[in-house]
């Protein structure tokens, strides 16, 4: 198949983005993870709701097992090419009215993409979402411009660093022979530069301007305690989508769906 | 100070050679070693319970949150991990660190331990490495992008060298036609011979430019058409433009050999012409081509000097020239390119050298 404004090849969706469908049920839900992570991250979760919905994994772009060759540097400068490859695995499924849970940044590609393609998404799930990073006069987004620019300058000059801790080679524990081998697999593997750009991408992103538009009923939840996207960006975001609820977690940390997946399980389980 | 005893875990805690915390499942504080509050100049007050991520840089914090907190809770521990610890004083303390996840029966986090090394040292080198492999990369990318520039140049350069020697060329030839005295004719004679030397060197240039830009050494494979009349050609050529030099053939083809007509006459005519070069001019320069035992064989002989020791090594070398006088010089290419014809013939060629003669031999199977 030819795209034809561009002429490259379309790339196979499933492989491209590792897609992985589990589950049954008449209605589909479809699992985004967020940045430093892969699929792997909803493995508490996910299994949760296999009974009654047809579940959608699957790994951006750069991450996890998805093809890495797949990476364009224009298409991912922005979070509306990652929400492209979102509707593009929505339409290859043939999802309809189908539930998006969305971790971190993925929350806002989640919102990109409801508004791509008008009725794929019924319901959102945004966990731990922010609409900013950078705080912008009275906006609270949780860290200072300089702060970001740190961040980013840290994984420019300390990319081994940082390299290191995002592509891991994970040994196989000789402790602990009880892991296995699927541990030695690494999960939430990805591409160092890739990373990097994406880092660029997520941390630099401002979508306050697109919630209003987001019209479909969306259960924001929020952890305590989270560094990096505080209470009152999520409190904000909230406040910005018109059919939204909040939930404040007891859970602390970022992650939820792993340090405290029944809280979100039940959460989740009241809103759908 | 109390003497240490080998079997004091309290102590070996405390004072191990390494920092170790203790983190709740929500991230905080709950021990921290001696070790790592001399390194980090905190007062275990100002540590415990406050999250381990306050005591991190941004990017630590970041990454901790979003990548070395979930991988825990997954897999159960994670290890090998570069991580910048604020210290007290605002500087950021560079360490490696191995993370283990404690769980109950039911597989809930109960704690986190943390061993923590200083690895300033190792950062900085690692930092420094990464930086020159960064350099290094980069000047290679100019160094190939100016190389193929230049490459092309010479390709055009080449091509846009042939047009004026075709008019050169016609004009001798008709001037070839037309000439009267001896003396034309000399002048004749010299004209073509060296229109003829300036086309083989802009052949041989173009040649090595298509091969560096990796094209290589194309070929177009007859089997039917009969060698001999090119090679026949080849040397006529070569004895229109060296007077007074005997340049003897001996044929024995006795099959169809499936070649590039073209290239196998380009490869004896730079193996010719080197003969007559470097050659004693007063010993013949010989030609024998065969075909036998599935391969065919031609040889190139001539007399005088022999080849240096040391020249041996490199005369297939591109730009490698033998020391002859000026203007019989050529770019050093002829050898070069007739070894890439043999290699694209998936032949050989090979070359003894002694006071007696000197003979280059071109080996190739028959398909």
């Amino acid at each position: 198949m030819t795209d034809g404004v561009s002429g490259k090849i379309e790339m196979n969706v499933t492989a491209r983005n590792n897609v992985r469908v589990r589950g049954s049920g008449d209605r589909a839900m479809m699992f985004a993870h967020g940045f430093g992570c892969d699929q792997n991250m909803w493995r508490i979760v996910e299994p949760a709701f296999e009974p009654d919905f047809r579940t959608v994994l699957f790994d951006q772009v750069g991450a996890g097992g998805s093809d890495l060759g797949a990476y364009d540097k224009t298409k991912y400068a922005t979070l509306g090419g990652y929400a492209d490859d979102v509707v593009e695995i929505g339409r290859e499924l043939g999802l309809k009215d189908a539930v998006f849970v969305g971790h971190s940044v993925s929350a806002m590609i989640g919102a990109l993409a409801v508004q791509k393609e008008p009725g794929m998404f019924g319901k959102l799930v945004m966990i731990g979402p922010s609409a900013k990073y950078i705080n912008d006069g009275d906006y609270v987004g949780g860290f200072g411009a300089s702060q970001i620019e740190e961040l980013l300058q840290f994984l420019e000059a300390n990319h081994m660093g940082w390299s290191a801790q995002m592509a891991p080679m994970i040994m196989g524990n000789a402790d602990r022979p009880e892991l296995g081998e699927e541990l030695t697999n690494s999960f939430c593997r990805t591409d160092p530069e890739i990373a990097k750009a994406f880092a660029r991408v997520t941390f630099m992103s401002d979508n306050r301007a697109d919630l209003p538009k987001v019209d479909v009923p969306t259960l924001v939840l929020q952890c305590s305690e989270d560094v990096i996207a505080p209470q009152a960006a999520g409190e904000f975001v909230h406040r910005s989508i018109p059919k939204s609820q909040f939930v404040l977690l007891e859970a602390t940390g970022h992650c939820p769906n792993l340090s405290a997946p029944d809280e979100v399980i039940t959460a989740m389980r009241a809103f759908v | 100070m109390s003497v240490p005893r080998i079997d004091d875990f309290e102590d070996m805690f405390d004072n191990a050679p390494c920092g170790y915390l203790v983190l709740q499942p929500n991230g905080r504080v709950a021990r921290i070693n001696r070790t790592m509050l001399g390194w980090t100049g905190y007062t275990a007050d100002q540590i415990v319970g406050k999250r381990f991520s306050d005591i991190l840089t941004i990017a630590g914090r970041i990454f901790y949150e979003i990548h070395i907190a979930p991988l825990l809770r997954m897999q159960g521990f994670f290890n090998e991990f570069a991580i910048d610890v604020l210290g007290a004083d605002g500087k950021p303390l560079h360490m490696i660190a191995n993370a283990l996840e404690g769980r109950d029966a039911e597989g809930k986090p109960l704690f986190v331990r943390l061993a923590l090394i200083k690895a300033t040292d190792r950062r900085l080198y690692e930092s420094q490495l990464l930086q020159a492999r960064d350099a290094a990369t980069i000047s290679l990318a100019n160094e190939r992008a100016t190389s193929e520039l230049r490459e092309q140049f010479i390709a055009v350069l080449g091509h846009d060298l042939r047009n004026p020697l075709a008019s050169i060329s016609a004009g001798a030839r008709i001037l070839g036609r037309e000439a009267k005295s001896d003396r034309e004719h000399q002048v004749v004679a010299m004209l073509q011979s060296t229109v003829m030397r300036m086309a083989g060197l802009i052949d041989n240039v173009l040649d090595f430019a298509r091969g560096r830009l990796g094209g290589g050494i194309t070929l177009d494979r007859n089997a039917s058409a009969p060698l001999e009349p090119v090679l026949h050609q080849v040397i006529d050529e070569l004895r229109l433009s060296s007077p007074g030099r005997q340049i003897t053939e001996e044929y024995s083809i006795d099959v169809p050999v499936d070649c590039d007509r073209s290239r196998i006459g380009q490869l004896v005519s730079n193996l010719v012409g080197n003969a007559v070069t470097h050659g004693s001019s007063s010993q013949p320069v010989t030609v024998n081509a065969s075909t036998e035992k599935g391969v065919f064989k031609l040889t190139v002989c001539n007399g005088g000097e022999p080849i240096p020791e040391e020249a041996m090594t490199k005369l297939f070398e591109p730009f490698f020239r033998g020391k002859v006088r000026a203007s019989r010089q050529g770019l050093g290419l002829g050898l070069h390119i007739a070894s890439q014809i043999a290699k694209a013939h998936d032949g050989t060629i090979t070359v003894s050298s002694t006071a007696r003669e000197t003979c280059f031999k071109f080996v190739m199977p028959l398909r």
